[in-house]
């Protein structure tokens, strides 16, 4: 049985690959927030006569089209696209939480309704309702991660409805009624910590998927406000130096995407793993 | 088999008027409330006083959303101001080129998912498997928009043997075969990209525990060969549960066209809503979420019907 079992799953050696991604974050999180003060670079100085520079000791990873420093650029958008990852992947996991769990433990009629209302979501394109909204509320940070948060929990409430109404069966569930706890406390009290698992790898994926969002709204021209850089701007502007030949504008910050949203869903598919077979992440 | 038929369509409806819901709520929290999002920020104070009196908005809100839903039934999708251009037109225009580029996504995605997903169960934990594993893992965080550009600058730009962008050659006003596909291959290539992931990743799965059903050992003892158990027996078996994926994967097909349209100036649907969303031209946007929105259930509704057909498990009561 234990034979079958493995056999579903890529062979990878998963656990090393979970903690290179582990260890990529964590490098991604210290260089982003640290790496331009420590080296004095600056992201905002511009230096025309220097422009389309190619990487050298100077400038390690070239200059863009105004002689600005991409280097600092990628780390300095690193922060924002970082950050708004996590927030919009905190609210989406709110949200869906909280939805999830009302609709799993109440069940019936007005589970049907909530549920309902996740398949009329689902039916129109999340990356319209992102651009609609976003074009609603162009502007400030804040918004561009309550919008993505906003749009993103639809995944998270059916994965926390599915588990709740198993947990809501379970013994301690009638336990704490029978001593006359209060819905709201039996659900957010014992039932959601008890689906804590779900949740944390659930969150894992939302990270990715949050920094994807952010990286295409700002590509597109309507996430990140221009002058402040982040990985999916500098990508959005290396776009029209393509015929300049400065692939080391479009390179690095592809580069820094894919393999952060990677370490994302790597450690994400091992926490899954772990728990569907009751060793890590529980 | 009718019976299940029209329990489906009735199952379709109450999403259909959700979706019909969702876009009245969203015109009236776009900034200016519904005369801003039919005239758009430019609207004069003429067309201003025009379109609020034309509308009946000093109406009760329930009597407003039954004009609205009347007008929809009949496929008024409203008025763009910002283009000058009834909304159900603009997307009309539209609509046929991003269908084209979705199909021949779709093509891709299934010649090269398919096989990658079978052999990959057929070898499975061999090196084979565990590279191909690892690949279909970053494609599946490929940022898309990221992967289009790489496109461009390798074919494009660099060995110029692809165009950069269009819909086809620009001195030719017919519609010209050999120059569509010249200029679909790069932009379905990107959209294709998230699906072969995804699917080939399913496939396999699919594929695996399939094999691991008693017909296949039985097919297996009974002296077949290996290609013939695989394609005649599991195969088969393992794509029903294909038909509802390929349907739940549309409304990410018609986001991805949001950003490969954009990336390759593909005049489609996908980037007429990218504009309409520039230009904060919110009844374009509006019209063309509804429209998405049908499409993606009676999608849905074709797959389900689909699958009850190929499936004679499926009880029609």
């Amino acid at each position: 049985m234990s034979d079958d079992e493995a056999a579903t799953r890529p062979r990878l050696p998963v656990t090393t690959i979970a903690w290179t991604g582990l260890a990529w974050i964590g490098l991604a999180i210290v260089a982003c927030a640290l790496a331009p003060w420590a080296l004095h670079l600056s992201a905002t100085a511009t230096d025309v006569a220097n422009a389309y520079a190619s990487p050298s000791l100077a400038h390690w990873l070239g200059t863009d089209g105004l002689g600005r420093d991409e280097l600092a650029r990628l780390l300095v958008g690193g922060r924002i696209t970082l950050s708004v990852g996590a927030i919009a992947a905190a609210v989406a996991m709110l949200i869906g939480t909280a939805y999830g769990a009302i609709a799993g433990y109440y069940g019936g009629i007005a589970d049907a309704i909530l549920m309902r209302l996740v398949d009329v979501f689902l039916s129109v394109p999340t990356l319209f309702l992102l651009l609609f909204l976003a074009a609603m509320f162009h502007g400030s940070l804040i918004a561009l991660m309550l919008v993505i948060g906003a749009t993103s929990w639809l995944g998270p409430a059916r994965l926390v409805r599915g588990e709740v109404l198993s947990l809501k069966e379970r013994l301690f569930v009638e336990a704490a009624r029978s001593v006359g706890a209060s819905d709201a406390r039996i659900i957010f009290r014992h039932v959601v910590p008890n689906a804590g698992g779900t949740i944390i790898t659930t969150t894992t994926f939302m990270v990715a998927t949050a920094m994807l969002s952010e990286t295409a709204l700002s590509f597109l021209g309507i996430g990140v406000r221009a002058p402040m850089p982040s990985w999916g701007n500098l990508l959005s502007s290396a776009q029209s130096d393509l015929f300049a030949g400065a692939w080391w504008l479009i390179v690095p910050p592809g580069l820094a995407i894919l393999a952060t949203v990677c370490a994302f869903n790597f450690l994400g598919d091992w926490l899954r793993e772990g728990r569907d077979t009751g060793v890590a992440g529980t | 088999m009718t019976n299940y038929i029209l329990r489906r369509l009735f199952f379709a409806v109450p999403t259909l008027l959700g979706v019909a819901v969702l876009a009245f709520v969203l015109i009236h929290i776009a900034p200016g409330g519904p005369v801003a999002a039919l005239v758009g920020d430019r609207g004069t104070p003429a067309q201003i006083a025009q379109v609020t009196h034309s509308l009946g908005l000093d109406k009760p809100l329930h009597e407003q959303f039954f004009a609205w839903i009347g007008a929809l039934a009949h496929g008024d999708l409203g008025f763009s101001y910002v283009r000058q251009s009834p909304v159900a037109a603009l997307i009309a225009e539209r609509l046929p080129a991003t269908l084209l580029l979705m199909g021949f996504a779709l093509l891709i995605s299934i010649a090269i998912a398919i096989p990658l997903g079978v052999v990959q169960a057929a070898r499975q934990r061999t090196r084979f498997d565990r590279i191909a594993s690892l690949a279909v893992f970053i494609a599946w965080s490929m940022p898309t928009f990221w992967f289009g550009t790489l496109l461009i600058a390798l074919f494009a730009v660099t060995l110029g043997w692809s165009p950069v962008g269009g819909l086809q050659t620009i001195d030719t006003t017919a519609f010209d075969w050999p120059s569509r596909l010249a200029h679909l291959v790069l932009p379905a290539a990107t959209l294709a990209i998230v699906s072969i992931a995804g699917w080939s990743r399913y496939v396999r799965g699919s594929m695996i525990e399939q094999l691991r059903e008693d017909y296949a050992r039985t097919a297996v003892a009974k002296g077949l060969g290996p290609s013939t158990v695989l394609f005649k027996h599991v195969l088969r078996n393992a794509l029903i549960p294909f038909i509802t994926l390929l349907g739940s994967s549309l409304p990410g097909l018609f986001g991805g066209a949001v950003i490969t349209e954009s990336i390759f100036a593909y005049p489609g649907m996908g980037q007429l809503f990218w504009q309409a969303a520039l230009d904060r031209d919110y009844a374009t946007l509006l019209g063309m979420t509804v429209i998405t929105g049908v499409l993606v259930i009676l999608g849905n509704l074709l797959a389900d019907l689909a699958y009850g057909i190929v499936d004679p498990r499926v009880r029609y009561e």
